[in-house]
């Protein structure tokens, strides 16, 4: 297969409205050529009314849809050069494999020595050469995730769009068909929007991730920025875990902020996110790998450990505080820590954040 | 395996015996009455004879009433497969209050008293002076078929999954392309299941056909009936015979091609 680039894509104002109801609201978004988009959400967040406004399958409110330098807004489906992998894969089950990926070639009218040549790259692209003349229904969940691939990818699409592909699949075959992914997406290297709501995969896969909820990017970026400096409370709960306390903000300056942490019954100096300001609903966000615990010191914030789970090379406490609240730590292997022990808990100052509680 | 006693079981073999017999017996027996050497049906005969079976196929208004059943069969079932059909797609791909009413509309004519669909569409036909034509017969038959075949088709509609035609589209497909290479071959069985019940209702049809039909159309059932007013010559169960040979025959091919498709697949 040819190492042609993908094209950039290009949202202004996309929005999508079903009678009072928002799907999508007014979304800008650009992604580079060639580029890994996730759409990371929780259902219901308007990640799939993205993709399908994307690929044609609704038409939006408003807004525009640029491929490239062409407007696609109102152009329909067939005529976008997208390649889709649907959630259920979508196979023509009355079809073998090798018909199903020489469909798009041949709604393109290529010539039949072609569409063998590349049905036979595209096949052996996701290793599954030799298959071709196999029925849909004889394939496995796997490997039929490999086909729906190819058959999106055989027509060089301009975008690829996934729409939770591996949501069919068990959590082992997952893992591996991740790394599958991303080594394909190295080699064609197509711009790519993929939709989940599987932090790990977002993570695994993806250049950038844009977190949805509520019908709207809540933030765009790396997977390390979005880890360091989440935008929101829900985002520093989705991506990743964190403890969140509700923070009453004193005193903000110069990215750092002063706040009394009711659940703590303290105050915290810590770095604040913009948007962070006095009287406004805020909160405080340690990850649980951040929150340290101590015996046989009288430093740090007093707790009871109510909670012990092992995770396998890391074990993670439930801390109860006097206030009522529990925290989540996470700690690798140690014995001097077991349920109804009092312990310390402290933190880096840096590794402390406060965000602006966004309920969701 | 939870076996019944051996009394049981053979009461309840004789039990469906019976029951199998009760449903077949009448209709099997118009195959020895079509071989009676006598001019009047005898069971069993007391000479046989295909003597009947002559004078069938020597009289012109019989074969003329067989040639017009089947014509007519035929016709109804070329009009009432492709509306049938595309009103089974319509149906499925609606969204509107009105779908349930629609359904409810084309399934109607199965419903209805075929009596009073009749006297409706009899009264109709003189209106606009179609009484007596192949083609008010055809259309007449194709609605009664209709049914049949907005049912068929919309069984084998609901293995067809909505992706498809998405995914069909974005690869370039264009709605004409979608319906032959997607939509279409998994219809067919629906499409070929409503045809033979088409086929089927047009050509046993004989209330409908009474109120429409002249001399020159008269069927095949329709002609029996006139028929058996005057007389009650074996030539009656020769035609029955004919009747009920050709229905099974279409049947059984029907399995054959189905059963050859499913192979396939």
């Amino acid at each position: 297969m040819s190492k042609t680039l993908g094209l950039p894509l290009k949202l202004q104002a996309l929005t999508k409205r079903y009678g009072a109801v928002t799907a999508l609201e007014p979304t800008d978004l650009e992604i580079g050529a060639g580029e890994f988009l996730t759409l990371l959400g929780p259902s219901g967040s308007g990640k799939t009314t993205l993709l399908n406004l994307v690929a044609g399958y609704t038409g939006p409110s408003g807004g525009t849809i640029t491929i490239g330098t062409r407007d696609v807004t109102h152009v329909a489906a067939r005529h976008r050069n997208i390649g889709m992998v649907f959630q259920s894969y979508a196979l023509f089950p009355h079809m073998t494999v090798a018909q199903n990926l020489a469909y798009g070639l041949e709604a393109r009218k290529l010539p039949k020595a072609e569409i063998a040549m590349r049905v036979e790259s595209a096949l052996a692209l996701v290793q599954l050469e030799g298959y071709g003349g196999r029925r849909i229904q004889h394939m496995s969940g796997g490997q039929q995730q490999r086909v729906a691939v190819a058959r999106a990818l055989v027509i060089e699409p301009d975008v690829l769009l996934m729409d939770e592909p591996l949501g069919a699949l068990d959590r082992q075959l997952r893992r591996q068909v991740q790394l599958e992914l991303r080594r394909l997406h190295l080699k064609h290297g197509r711009t790519t929007i993929y939709v989940t709501h599987d932090q790990e995969e977002a993570l695994v896969l993806s250049d950038r991730i844009a977190v949805m909820a509520n019908g709207r990017v809540q933030q765009l970026g790396t997977s390390m920025e979005l880890y360091a400096r989440p935008t929101n409370s829900f985002i520093a709960g989705f991506v990743g875990e964190s403890n969140l306390l509700e923070a009453l903000v004193t005193e903000v300056s110069d990215g750092t902020a002063r706040a009394d942490i009711p659940a703590l019954s303290c105050g915290v100096t810590a770095p604040a996110i913009a948007g962070v300001a006095c009287r406004r609903p805020a909160q405080l966000a340690i990850r649980p790998e951040h929150l340290k615990l101590a015996t046989g010191t009288a430093e740090g914030i007093t707790g009871t450990i109510s909670e012990m789970t092992h995770l396998g090379g890391f074990t993670q406490f439930g801390v109860t505080l006097p206030s009522g609240a529990v925290l989540i730590s996470r700690q690798v292997e140690r014995g001097d820590l077991a349920p109804g022990i009092n312990v310390r808990l402290s933190w880096e100052p840096a590794h402390a954040l406060i965000v602006p509680a966004e309920n969701i | 395996m939870n076996r019944l006693p051996l009394g049981w079981r053979i009461a309840t073999n004789v039990a469906a015996m019976a029951v199998l017999a009760f449903l077949i017996a009448p209709i099997l027996a118009i195959i020895p009455a079509s071989f009676n050497k006598a001019s009047f049906i005898r069971l069993p005969p007391a000479a046989w004879s295909t003597l009947w079976y002559g004078r069938f196929i020597n009289d012109p208004e019989w074969l003329r009433a067989l040639w017009n059943s089947l014509q007519l069969a035929s016709l109804a079932t070329l009009i009432a497969v492709p509306v049938g059909t595309l009103a089974a797609l319509g149906l499925a791909r609606s969204r509107a209050a009105g779908r349930l009413f629609c359904s409810a509309l084309f399934i109607a004519p199965m419903v209805v008293p075929i009596i009073v669909v009749s006297v409706a569409i009899y009264r109709s036909a003189l209106d606009v002076s179609m009484n007596g034509t192949l083609l008010a017969l055809s259309l007449s038959h194709a609605v009664l078929a209709l049914p049949f075949v907005v049912i068929s088709v919309g069984i084998s509609l609901h293995a067809v999954n909505p992706a498809w035609s998405l995914a069909a589209a974005g690869l370039g497909a264009g709605p004409w392309r979608i319906f032959r290479t997607i939509t279409l071959p998994h219809v067919m069985p629906g499409m070929v299941g409503g045809a033979v019940f088409s086929f089927m209702t047009s050509f046993d049809e004989a209330v409908l056909t009474i109120f429409l039909a002249d001399y020159s159309t008269t069927t095949l059932p329709v002609k029996l009936w006139e028929t058996v007013r005057l007389e009650f010559t074996p030539v009656l169960a020769v035609a029955a015979v004919v009747m009920t040979g050709l229905s099974v025959a279409l049947f059984v091919l029907v399995q054959i091609v189905i059963r050859q498709t499913g192979d396939k697949a």
